[in-house]
């Protein structure tokens, strides 16, 4: 009896503490009961800024363009001096003159100093590639001379005041191929550094231009990035940061935290020191960082989510480090203010800047948009209390899908934690209108001021007048041929009457491509899909497109367009750009697809090499047909309503829209001139642009401003643009899948028009 | 007398006192059903009656709404055919299996072989599947080398049969080891005793082992249909949000409108369909304790 009551006891002890050990495993989280920080990454948050418990964090570096006064076409480095001076070589945009500007006042102001040689300045006797300032203000240029015989590497030194010398070093030859310098870096005032198209990096002396040291770097699995503070020299590649002794030429210890900071982070794009090599401040994408040789972590001292320096389109060429609170950074930012995309930005320490800024607005969209980044970074340089926090769910690398990452937005939102700005990219617009989820935007698109397409920009607009979403860009579906194989004007009967249209096409882009200017037509009033249409649209297509060839299956499409400083941009296959190379050297008889920017020249080039070509609307059972993309929404359930308008009108205003970044074209109109007017090419005289297929197939275009009445067709014609394409992802997929199968000839075109019906049917009941 | 009278008193004492000790033990299991099960549910009644975002009273139009879908219809149909077809299939098979194992003398190790595809993930199941059953995989690679044409599988009729069939594969294990249970409790006598008075095999299967069984019987049914619905992780991981219509089921339909804010709809569907399931495990357990 005893013995059982003392089970009872030792029974209820144990219920009572699972009951509490669960209840306190369900409390433990963060206090804000978000689980999340309010700010941007980084392991101590901003600067220097500290934090106790209650009291926000302070400090932060607030980032400024300056209005330098001198309009660089281009800068090659700019250092801090020995003398406290500013020193920047580059070219002047305004008349692209090569010269050495100098700055007293901290980067406010610039003077000429003086301009390279005269025999540097003519693109006929050469170019240069590179050119490095020492710390006493001596300029050194790696020239390659274009000469009778040949193109020649040489070495210009040129002394504080511009006197200039040839140097007599000598890049040693590469097999037959002409060896040129790939690096150059001038650490301090006795030697050059400088590695060749071999991967060897050469220290060399600068009184006698002999070789004190060589360092081989390059292999067949690594190129490496050169960098140097001090007496280090550094050498980074996408794994690993090694460390050289100038004074001594030997490898110096690993420095394990430098090289994990930096493949965490991405290479660098420019360092700098203030203590003569102690300690190093290396740029990267994801903002300023500080690392003592020999310590063990790498501090991060600006978030580049929070400014210009994380910005999909901001190649920072150099750094210069004023003080501890002051620094400058010397960027290609094709979105600057500045005409030829050179800027010359400060960023200054503020004390009384909270560390992270007080306000965070959450923007969700399924895809990553370099124009929102881009974007964000300015609107964040304006509003410094402002962090947006914004999420490209699918790009995240969580595996997760389409399906899923609706359904958790869907939580999100109905449970108060959810996005205040929606990029509704490859969502159900229309359902999510229906809903509720979205606010009205007219009010607010109305107080933008700024003059909009209408056709386009109301296309979500409801019976009440209501617009809960609006399309911030949109893109125009077009075909480009010569004249045999489509006249403009030409309807989707008589192109699909053609023979030998889509040669060399694989027949899933093109069911996609064409899916944009038929889909629309196929809805009916009570939003079900019309088979008979879709038939058509088959049997046509199949028609057209004729027998499949399986021997382009699985060739992968997709070229590299790559322009200085610009980075690599890839191009997908359902853009219009995409064929305009295979059009030209008629690897393709017509070229079709969405265009998303209007580049002139090279219009103008395929043309001439077509004996009549023609650019015009692509044909599709509907007319006049657009895409509308980066479509914008704002949350009902936001929690801050005001703040979200704030962004999604300032995503409308000029500054937003005239950013480029082949997510469409502006809905705004002067921005929409400002993109196809090709102005960054006046005053350049005309210089040439290479495109090609290989070396045997190369095109020559004109790049200069695109000519008025081309401007004003171009206007005509999206104004004319009545349909939009139908937005629906779900359909488009089962489209594509059946019609590939349908031109691939395993299905007919009934069979196929039955399947999309099967699959369309379930998902319009729901 | 008095004895007698306080005796009872005590009694009564006692049986009050058991019962609020077991209601103190059953106490936090049910405040877990209550909190996670009982209140969403009396949540998901309430928004049965409200709009999907703007929660404004619509009365019970989110249910002629939802009656009046065709993909919900679709859904129900498909759901009770499967489990009509499955849970029937299902027990006769385990039954059958079950009875074999049980006279085998190596019918444990053979158990747990069966036991084998309920440890799978859904996912290495799915996988499979797709290897499989595409129309470019292995099971048309296999017929085109025997000169039989293929088929894309998952996108036409036979889509059912292969959930069907997986369905049996997956859960044959699990209903024989509860009948393997049911018939471990039949005392051996019974059966000596008919074996003495001349019955055969078949009869003491159908008038011992049988009867013997029925108890089990709504356990592994109940189990059974409950089971029945996690077929939805494979033909979901195979196929996506929107399947061949054959197998599009209830969670099919769920999943999508979660999707598209439409709890409403979701809402309603849900009530119904568990008033349903509820009517009918009601039903069975009716059925069984008459019997009984």
């Amino acid at each position: 009896m005893k013995d059982r009551k003392w089970r009872r006891v030792l029974g209820t002890l144990l219920a009572a503490i699972l009951i509490c050990a669960s209840l306190t495993g369900c409390s433990t989280g963060s206090k804000d009961g978000t689980g999340k920080d309010a700010g941007a990454g980084g392991e101590d948050g901003q600067g220097n800024g500290t934090e106790s418990a209650g009291e926000q964090a302070m400090g932060r570096f607030l980032e400024e363009e300056l209005d330098t006064g001198v309009v660089f076409g281009n800068i090659y480095d700019m250092k801090k001096l020995e003398d406290g001076s500013l020193r920047i070589i580059g070219t002047n945009g305004d008349n692209g003159n090569s010269g050495v500007w100098d700055s007293s006042d901290g980067g406010k102001t610039w003077q000429s100093v003086y301009d390279l040689p005269e025999e540097m300045q003519n693109p006929e006797k050469g170019w240069m590639d590179y050119a490095a300032i020492s710390p006493g203000g001596q300029v050194v240029c790696a020239f390659n001379e274009d000469t009778s015989s040949g193109v020649h590497p040489v070495l210009y030194l040129m002394d504080k005041e511009g006197k200039a010398d040839k140097m007599s070093f000598e890049l040693p030859k590469e097999g037959e191929s002409l060896n040129i310098t790939t690096d150059l870096l001038f650490p301090s005032n006795e030697w050059i550094v400088l590695k060749d198209g071999a991967g060897t990096a050469y220290q060399i002396n600068v009184s006698d231009s002999s070789v004190k040291y060589t360092y081989e770097l390059d292999s067949d699995v690594s190129v490496f990035q050169l960098y140097a503070v001090g007496n280090t020299l550094i050498a980074q590649d996408e794994t690993q940061v090694l460390c050289y002794d100038l004074q001594t030429g030997e490898q110096k210890d690993s420095e394990e935290a430098l090289s994990k900071g930096g493949s965490e982070n991405g290479l660098f794009h420019a360092v700098d020191t203030l203590d003569g090599g102690e300690s190093i401040y290396c740029l990267s994408g994801g903002g300023l960082y500080h690392y003592k040789f020999g310590g063990s972590v790498m501090e991060q001292l600006i978030d580049g989510n929070m400014n210009s320096l994380g910005a999909p389109a901001f190649y920072p060429i150099a750094l210069a480090m004023i003080d501890e609170q002051n620094l400058l950074v010397a960027a290609n930012d094709t979105n600057a203010s500045s005409a030829t995309g050179i800027c010359v930005l400060k960023y200054t320490y503020s004390a009384d800047t909270p560390a992270k800024p007080d306000k965070e607005l959450k923007m969700y969209s399924l895809y990553d948009n370099k124009e929102i980044r881009q974007s964000i970074s300015r609107f964040q340089k304006e509003h410094t209390d402002v962090y947006v926090n914004y999420q490209a769910v699918l790009s995240e690398g969580n595996g997760i899908n389409v399906s899923d990452a609706l359904k958790t937005m869907a939580t999100e939102i109905m449970a108060g934690n959810g996005p205040d700005v929606l990029l509704l990219d490859g969502m159900p617009v229309e359902t999510y209108i229906e809903k509720g989820i979205l606010k009205d935007l007219s009010a607010l698109l109305k107080e933008s001021g700024g003059s909009y397409f209408e056709n386009i920009l109301n296309v979500y607009q409801d019976a009440q007048g209501q617009i809960c979403a609006a399309p911030a860009r949109f893109m125009i579906p077009m075909i480009h041929a010569d004249s045999a194989y489509y006249s403009p004007g030409e309807d989707f009967d008589a192109f699909t009457e053609r023979k030998d249209t889509m040669v060399n096409m694989l027949p899933g882009t093109v069911v996609e491509k064409f899916w944009y200017t038929c889909g629309a037509a196929w809805q009916k009033e009570d939003k079900t899909l019309d088979e008979s249409k879709i038939t058509e649209f088959l049997t046509k297509l199949k028609n057209a497109y004729g027998e499949y060839d399986s021997s382009r299956e699985g060739e992968t499409v997709g070229m590299s367009m790559t322009m200085e400083g610009a980075g690599t941009e890839e191009v997908g296959d359902i853009y219009l750009s995409r064929g305009e190379l295979e059009l030209a050297f008629e690897k393709i008889n017509t070229n079709f697809g969405l265009c998303r920017d209007m580049d002139y020249g090279m219009q103008q080039a395929v043309d001439k090499k077509l004996k009549d070509g023609k650019m015009d609307l692509m044909p599709g059972q509907a007319d006049h047909v657009f895409v509308p993309t980066m479509v914008l929404g704002i949350s009902s359930k936001s929690a801050q309503p005001e703040m979200a308008e704030e962004f999604v009108k300032y995503l409308f205003s000029q500054e937003a829209q005239k950013i480029s970044q082949f997510g469409g074209f502006p809905v705004e109109k002067e921005s929409f001139r400002s993109v196809i007017d090709g102005h960054e090419y006046e005053g350049l005289g005309g210089i040439v642009g290479v495109a090609g297929l290989g070396m045997e197939e190369r095109l020559d275009y004109a790049m200069e401003p695109t000519p008025e009445e081309e401007i004003a067709k171009m206007t005509g014609l999206v104004e004319s643009l009545k349909t939009p394409s139908l937005q629906d992802d779900v359909i488009k997929e089962a489209v594509v899948e059946q019609g590939e199968k349908v031109l691939k000839g395993e299905l007919s075109p009934e069979e196929g028009a039955a399947a999309i019906m099967q699959k369309v049917n379930i998902y319009l009941a729901e | 007398m008095r004895t007698k009278v306080s005796r009872e008193k005590k009694s009564r004492k006692n049986k009050k006192h058991k019962s609020v000790w077991g209601f103190l033990w059953i106490l936090p299991s049910f405040l877990g059903v209550m909190v996670f099960y009982l209140l969403p549910y009396a949540d998901v009644v309430r928004r049965s009656f409200l709009g999907a975002v703007d929660n404004r009273f619509v009365g019970i139009e989110n249910y002629k709404t939802v009656l009046g879908n065709t993909a919900f219809q679709l859904a129900v149909k498909n759901t009770f055919l499967f489990t009509l077809l499955c849970i029937p299939v299902l027990i006769i098979i385990a039954l059958f299996c079950a009875v074999t194992l049980y006279k085998s003398k190596y019918g444990g190790i053979i158990k747990s072989a069966f036991l084998m595809p309920m440890a799978l993930p859904a996912v290495s199941v799915a996988l499979v599947w797709r290897l499989l059953f595409h129309s470019q995989g292995l099971l048309n690679h296999w017929l085109s080398n025997m000169d039989i044409a293929g088929n894309d599988w998952m996108n036409n009729g036979s889509a059912f049969w292969i959930l069907f069939i997986s369905y049996i594969w997956k859960n044959l294990g699990y209903d024989i080891v509860l009948w393997m249970a049911g018939l471990a409790g039949i005392s051996s006598n019974i059966y000596e005793a008919a074996r003495v008075d001349g019955a055969g095999e078949r009869q003491c299967f159908f008038y011992i082992t049988l009867p013997n069984l029925k108890s089990s019987l709504y356990t592994i049914t109940v189990l059974s249909f409950l089971n029945s619905f996690k077929v939805f992780r494979e033909a979901y991981l195979v196929a996506g949000d929107y399947p061949h219509e054959s197998i599009y089921m209830m969670q099919h339909l769920f999943n999508n409108w979660f999707r598209a804010f439409s709890f409403d709809k979701m809402a309603a569907a849900a009530v119904m369909e568990s008033a349903v399931l509820l009517a009918l495990i009601m039903l069975l357990q009716k059925a069984w304790d008459s019997k009984e």
